[in-house]
């Protein structure tokens, strides 16, 4: 058995395509997936933030303050118009003439006198996934209602002293009981848990097809298995050459996280993340790579059965795609907002790993749940052991 | 010594497959299962070449498969030098030096590498590995290639390599599946130099071949496999003396043609 694991694993390390599939892309992938995401949040939002929008305000007599504000704000260009109905103003609009449309009612100055409640119009496109715009008015619009409480407050003989109280009664403050990391562990850990796992996957899935169908289509596999070894050494070679390349893949992972992580900290000065990511313990990477341990035993273990039925390289690919499939699924279910580890989800393959990661990075693990997901994983994984190892003593699926 | 009697091999055909009108003709085809060999039997004794003939498709390689254990016969039996393949395989593999179609080298290893490699899965010990693969380099003239990765090597460099693999161990029979198909007229000739090594030895050796030169250059007794049956098995003297000036093609057509034609087994 060691023979075969220690040829299989030469012959790995001088292959391209595995070192790129088990070392490169692990020690890339966050520094690329940060930096392009990081790269195209910034640039999105400083060109949103840079644009300057094209507006028609109509009945501006009625709010001259308000008209002015706007007049003067650096993202606001004002467009003459004689559009004054709702249909000529989205059209215009849809024709590009300008961004935004504010209508004041025409009886605007009227009912703020007689103390009555209006309703100003804003008229634009929502599509924009940055709605800046919005914002600006927003925020412009909360000073000038603010200012307009307060004078129509004092004309009615409320004492100043009194206005923040009769304005806003009750102000709520929020105190946060989670630490840094269990909200570190909340945003990341679902994210971290299902590129661990898919890259667990990834990484076994071109070693295991070198091994099964690419023995056969090399013409080796019949020169190996009458060589004086049972085929359950044979196989569990290869199965633990698979599972050594599918650790591999999920420890530079790890470590290219924890790289990657303290250097962003160190010149982001991220100082909070940084607190976070140190109260991770070893412990916590143990059991993190102890649930990932049979996790990697079961793609290895499922990516050599279906290697070895294929006939070739091309048709092991084609079977172990949808495989891909139904590997995200269940990571994908972790990620859903309100799925939290329990009796029922720590039984879901998969599911329970992304949960089980997410919740050792928060620091909120119940370790009674950890016990039962690696039992059922590492139980999964035996059973699969076990038929990789029938199958490879069948005829049928050696010689098809 | 190498005993065959009765050897038989069936495979399932899938439901989805849908035989042709030949294939419904074929006699070796049934509903459920295609009888790739029906009824192989013949021995080659210490120091005999045997040639195995027969149309593509006849059952050569599968008899072979059967006779170096990588498929188990349906029935009938297989005695390498007394061990019975089916009931003591792993035994009987150490017995055996195999050369299939295929070189079946690992590319990404170089020809030591790939040669230390199956010697040890035959259980040999580093020191006596090294003194053997010396030995088989200078044989084969190989010491110039040695350190070079497979993928890189001729088709000549890649078959002497997948000789010296089959043989590391010192097998006591040695059976080589067409072995010189594709090959130049060099490598070629460094194969049947390789098998009348052999022969000088006392090894018996049994190859498959579609070049009835070789097997009047080198073969003691002929096997003759036609639609899984052996249609022939006896010397090479016998088999010359089907046709009435000898011509070994003639003979080869004559036992197709009038199948089944046993001489002395």
């Amino acid at each position: 058995m060691w023979q075969v694991y220690f040829k299989e694993l030469t012959e790995l390390l001088r292959d391209k395509k595995t070192l790129i599939f088990v070392i490169l892309l692990p020690i890339l992938i966050f520094p690329v997936l940060f930096g392009i995401v990081g790269l195209v949040m910034a640039t999105t939002t400083s060109k949103a933030m840079e644009q300057q929008h094209r507006y028609v305000i109509i009945n501006e007599q009625q709010a001259p303050e308000f008209a002015e504000a706007l007049f003067y704000h650096k993202n606001f260009k004002k467009v003459d118009t004689t559009l004054s109905t709702e249909q000529e103003l989205v059209a215009a609009i849809r024709n590009n003439e300008f961004d935004v449309a504010l209508v004041i009612p025409a009886d605007f100055a009227s009912r703020k006198a007689a103390v009555q409640q209006t309703e100003w119009q804003l008229i634009y496109n929502r599509s924009s996934q940055l709605d800046f715009m919005y914002n600006y008015f927003d925020d412009m619009l909360s000073s000038y209602t603010a200012e307009l409480q307060r004078a129509t407050l004092s004309q009615l003989g409320v004492d100043p002293a009194n206005l923040n109280a009769i304005i806003k009664p009750v102000q709520l403050s929020r105190v946060n009981t989670a630490e840094q990391r269990e909200n570190l562990g909340e945003s990341m850990g679902a994210i971290l848990a299902y590129a661990l796992v898919l890259l667990c996957l990834t990484g076994a899935m071109y070693p295991a097809v070198d091994m099964g169908a690419g023995e056969k289509e090399r013409g080796t596999l019949e020169t190996l298995l009458i060589c004086p070894v049972s085929r359950t050494a044979i196989v569990l070679g290869k199965f633990l050459t698979v599972l050594t390349t599918a650790l591999m893949t999920a420890l530079i992972t790890v470590v290219s996280l924890g790289v990657w992580g303290a250097i962003i900290s160190a010149f982001a000065d991220l100082s909070k993340v940084s607190e976070a990511l140190a109260s991770i313990t070893v412990l916590d990477l143990v059991l993190m790579f102890s649930l990932l341990l049979p996790t990697a035993a079961i793609f290895a273990s499922l990516l050599l059965a279906i290697s070895i039925y294929a006939r070739t390289f091309k048709e092991a690919q084609n079977y172990m795609s949808p495989l891909t499939i139904l590997v995200i699924v269940p990571l994908m279910v972790a990620m859903a907002p309100g799925m939290e580890l329990s009796v029922t989800t720590a039984l879901i393959p998969l599911t329970n790993i992304a949960l089980a990661i997410k919740e050792l990075l928060k620091g909120t693990a119940d370790y009674g749940l950890l016990a039962l997901i690696f039992a059922s994983t590492t139980a999964l994984a035996c059973a699969l052991i076990a038929f990789c190892v029938h199958w490879f003593q069948q005829e049928k699926v050696l010689f098809r | 010594m190498i005993e065959i009697k009765g050897l038989a091999k069936a495979f399932a055909i899938s439901k989805s497959n849908k035989l042709s009108a030949t294939e419904k003709q074929d006699v070796r085809y049934s509903d459920k299962a295609f009888h790739s060999v029906r009824d192989v039997s013949f021995q080659c004794g210490p120091g005999e070449v045997l040639g195995l003939l027969g149309p593509n498709g006849a059952g050569k390689t599968t008899t072979l498969r059967m006779l170096s254990t990588a498929l188990k016969q349906d029935s009938g039996s297989v005695f390498i030098n007394g061990i019975d393949v089916l009931q003591k395989p792993i035994q009987a593999r150490k017995e055996i030096g195999f050369l299939s179609a295929d070189t079946g080298l690992y590319g990404k290893l170089t020809a030591f590498e790939n040669i230390a490699y199956f010697a040890r899965l035959h259980g040999m010990k580093e020191a006596a590995l090294k003194t053997r693969i010396d030995e088989l380099f200078t044989l084969l003239d190989m010491h110039n290639f040695a350190n070079r990765r497979v993928d890189t090597m001729s088709t000549g460099m890649k078959q002497k390599t997948a000789i010296a693999r089959a043989v590391v161990h010192s097998p006591k029979v040695v059976i080589l599946d067409e072995p010189t198909t594709g090959l130049d007229i060099m490598t070629v000739q460094t194969v049947l130099d390789f098998i009348t090594s052999l022969k000088e030895q006392g090894t018996p050796v049994i190859f498959s071949t579609h070049h009835l030169d070789e097997v009047s250059a080198l073969c003691d007794r002929v096997v003759v496999i036609d639609k899984g049956i052996s249609s022939f098995a006896g010397s090479l003297e016998q088999f010359k003396q089907l046709t009435p000036d000898g011509d070994l093609r003639q003979a080869f057509l004559a036992v197709i043609a009038n199948q089944p034609q046993q001489g002395a087994a």
